[in-house]
């Protein structure tokens, strides 16, 4: 049995969230939330859409040429270019040019020695081989194969967490969120909440219910879209085999981690928007504090949100391969914590943000003049 | 302090409210009955502070306020007694009027069909009724108004605050709203208005409360106010037949402390320390065959109060 006052708690929370929701949802100045959530996604699809084209250029020159994947990869370094050509048969693109380099002699100042350069590119419909012969010895290898689900789901990963989830996930919250109150404020509008019999903590919880369920709408939303158009330019067999797998288990992962960000960074913000007239720079603080959390010892990376969410990822993204070395050095592991124990840590973040948003309500004053 | 909790007024015990440096209001203490209050003041006299504080918009930087009871600090509590219309003439985006009037009421916890039958009975009694479905954002000023008056009236509130209510209306719609304040007041209600319209306000209050740069200056019904100044003399319009003899003889009670002829010979202004005096006074007069025409307070108005109160330089429209 709900006691009575819950009941009324109730009533209120969901009559604050049915008139947040319009407001969220269909504001003109929530129109760049929509554009950050959506990118990502239509990145994907040019992304599959290219992949389309390609795969389907490389079966058109692998039935003009054709050649067996098993001819092509016998092919090693330092094989003749006419023992290729045996093996291999002509390639669809040749290139034949001379090289000139400066000779030894008194450091450079030789006379120049010429060098034949052929390149060569095979394909058998899924890879694209590419041979490189100097005077016609096979030099170099290149190997370019067709996407794969394994490997687009690494680079879906590193976008997802490095990305999505640090910026687009981050921002949108900021947006939404850090205005439930100051966009109020802004507008002269929040005392007709203040005039209501409306305890200002219920009034917290409804409307960071209401800015939830926009985010987690339009984030989820994005992120399933996401791997939709990642998934685009693969077969339906392949598709079909990967969500018979782990592909199922992943989706849900990820749009779960999707709302657990929305979850994390919108009690944040919404506590943002209440203490500080201006949420942006509280708001670059925090992306300062969750983007260091690589480099933070392990018991500071537990008080932020991202750790949690990274936590809960089902595929661990690799640090940027491209990072200076004294970074990598300062990179400082803690142990993943458990599913069970992320989703508790992140309630508990949660939780006390939002028991500060709530006290900052309380004392909330109407002062539009000096807001 | 009342010294016990007062269920049929509102109640400020000594208090004070600063912005920072700047005093929005100080030492206040007040046990405002039911009826129409008005405060009255310049811009910057305290006026909308004292009616944020008492809704709890603000909290005061020192002592209490108490509205039937409840603690202004209370707002769950609080709102289901009062109504406030504010001042602030802006609105949340894309809401129709009736939209706006039902979705706040929905957070008093009314059901669906309540809200709807309490909403067009709000907006009826504002003569909003054929606006309800247009955007608030499309209404012109006095329609504004109104729809901020019907949000303040529509939970049928004891108390009800409005700041500078009457701003914007036309002749027509301000006479019904007066009306309508009257209504309130006579069923025992609280109405707290503030305005600078003084005329208006000394047509339609029961008590008044002078403001004066934060500070409570006068409180109370207008006469009984004006009567508790004995330092300013209360003036007397007199229309009557032997102007010259009734000066001699009134000049001869000891608080008269002026009086002038007027130029037409057909009357004579007092100014007398105690009226209460002079009125017997001049009953006595007439019946000693001076033939009054008519008597009146030549300055028994807000207006006037105010000028003597806090001087000419703060003076009001």
């Amino acid at each position: 049995m709900i006691p009575q006052i819950m009941q009324d708690w109730m009533t209120q929370i969901a009559a604050v969230v049915r008139l947040e929701m319009k407001k969220t949802f269909f504001s003109k100045r929530g129109i760049w939330v929509y554009l950050l959530a959506l990118a990502p996604a239509a990145i994907y699809l040019m992304y599959s859409l290219t992949e389309i084209a390609n795969r389907e250029q490389r079966q058109q020159l692998a039935a003009a040429h054709p050649v067996s994947t098993a001819a092509l990869r016998s092919i090693k370094t330092n094989m003749k270019l006419e023992e290729v050509l045996e093996r291999a048969g002509e390639p669809y693109a040749r290139r034949d040019f001379s090289q000139f380099r400066f000779g030894n002699k008194g450091k450079g100042k030789g006379p120049p020695v010429g060098q034949q350069i052929v390149t060569m590119q095979y394909t058998d419909g899924d890879s694209i081989y590419s041979y490189t012969f100097v005077d016609g010895n096979l030099v170099g290898i290149n190997q370019r194969d067709r996407s794969t689900i394994p490997k687009d789901s690494l680079i879906f990963a590193t976008v997802f967490q490095f990305f999505y989830l640090r910026l687009a996930v981050f921002f949108g919250c900021v947006g939404v969120f850090a205005n439930l109150f100051r966009g109020e404020m802004l507008d002269k509008s929040l005392h007709f909440y203040l005039l209501t019999p409306v305890r200002r903590e219920v009034l917290a919880v409804g409307k960071y219910l209401a800015g939830l369920t926009a985010t987690v709408v339009i984030f989820t939303t994005s992120t399933f879209l996401q791997l939709a158009a990642l998934a685009w330019h693969f077969s339906r067999q392949e598709v079909s085999e990967y969500l018979n797998g782990p592909g199922w288990g992943h989706v849900g992962a990820y749009l779960g981690v999707t709302a657990a960000a929305c979850v994390g960074y919108g009690s944040v913000f919404l506590a943002v928007g209440l203490l500080f007239r201006n949420p942006i720079v509280p708001a670059a603080a925090v992306l300062i504090w969750e983007s260091a959390n690589l480099y933070l010892p392990a018991t500071l990376k537990k008080i932020s949100v991202i750790f949690y969410l990274q936590s809960l990822s089902p595929v661990v993204a690799p640090p940027d391969a491209d990072l200076p070395s004294i970074l990598k050095l300062l990179i400082t592991s803690a142990e993943p914590v458990s599913t069970a124990a992320a989703i508790l840590g992140l309630i508990l973040v949660t939780v006390a943000v939002l028991a500060l948003a709530g006290r900052q309500a309380r004392r909330l004053e109407i002062n539009y003049s000096a807001d | 302090m009342t010294g016990h909790v007062t269920t049929d007024r509102v109640v400020f015990d000594n208090v004070s409210r600063f912005y920072g440096e700047v005093l929005g209001v100080n030492r206040v203490t007040l046990s405002i009955p039911p009826g129409i209050t008005s405060l009255v003041g310049p811009n910057g006299s305290g006026k909308t502070t004292l009616m944020n504080l008492i809704t709890g918009l603000v909290r005061p930087t020192r002592g209490e306020i108490q509205v039937l009871g409840i603690a202004a600090s209370n707002p769950a509590e609080l709102f289901k007694v009062v109504g406030y219309a504010t001042q602030f003439d802006s609105f949340p985006r894309g809401l129709t009027g009736f939209e706006f009037i039902y979705s706040y009421l929905r957070l008093f916890g009314m059901s669906h069909k309540d809200c709807e039958r309490t909403t067009a009975f709000a907006l009826g009694r504002v003569n909003l009724g054929e606006a309800a479905n247009r955007k608030v954002a499309g209404y012109s000023k006095g329609m504004r108004q109104r729809i901020k008056l019907a949000q303040a009236i529509a939970h049928n509130p004891r108390v009800l605050v409005l700041d500078e209510p009457l701003n914007g209306l036309d002749p027509l719609v301000r006479a019904e709203t007066i009306a309508l304040f009257r209504e309130f007041a006579s069923e025992g209600r609280h109405v707290i208005v503030s305005s600078h319209i003084l005329h208006e306000v000394d047509s339609i209050s029961d008590q008044v409360i002078l403001l004066s740069n934060g500070y409570v200056v006068a409180e109370g019904q207008i006469k009984g106010v004006r009567d508790e100044m004995r330092e300013h003399p209360m003036q007397v319009l007199i229309r009557c037949n032997r102007p010259g003899a009734l000066a001699s003889r009134v000049f001869e009670q000891d608080h008269v402390v002026e009086v002038r002829l007027h130029a037409d010979g057909g009357g004579l202004l007092v100014k007398t320390r105690d009226a209460d005096r002079f009125y017997k006074a001049l009953n006595h007069l007439a019946m000693d065959g001076i033939g009054i025409e008519s008597v009146a307070p030549a300055d028994d108005s807000v207006n006037s109060l105010y000028e003597y109160l806090i001087g000419g330089e703060e003076s009001t429209r």
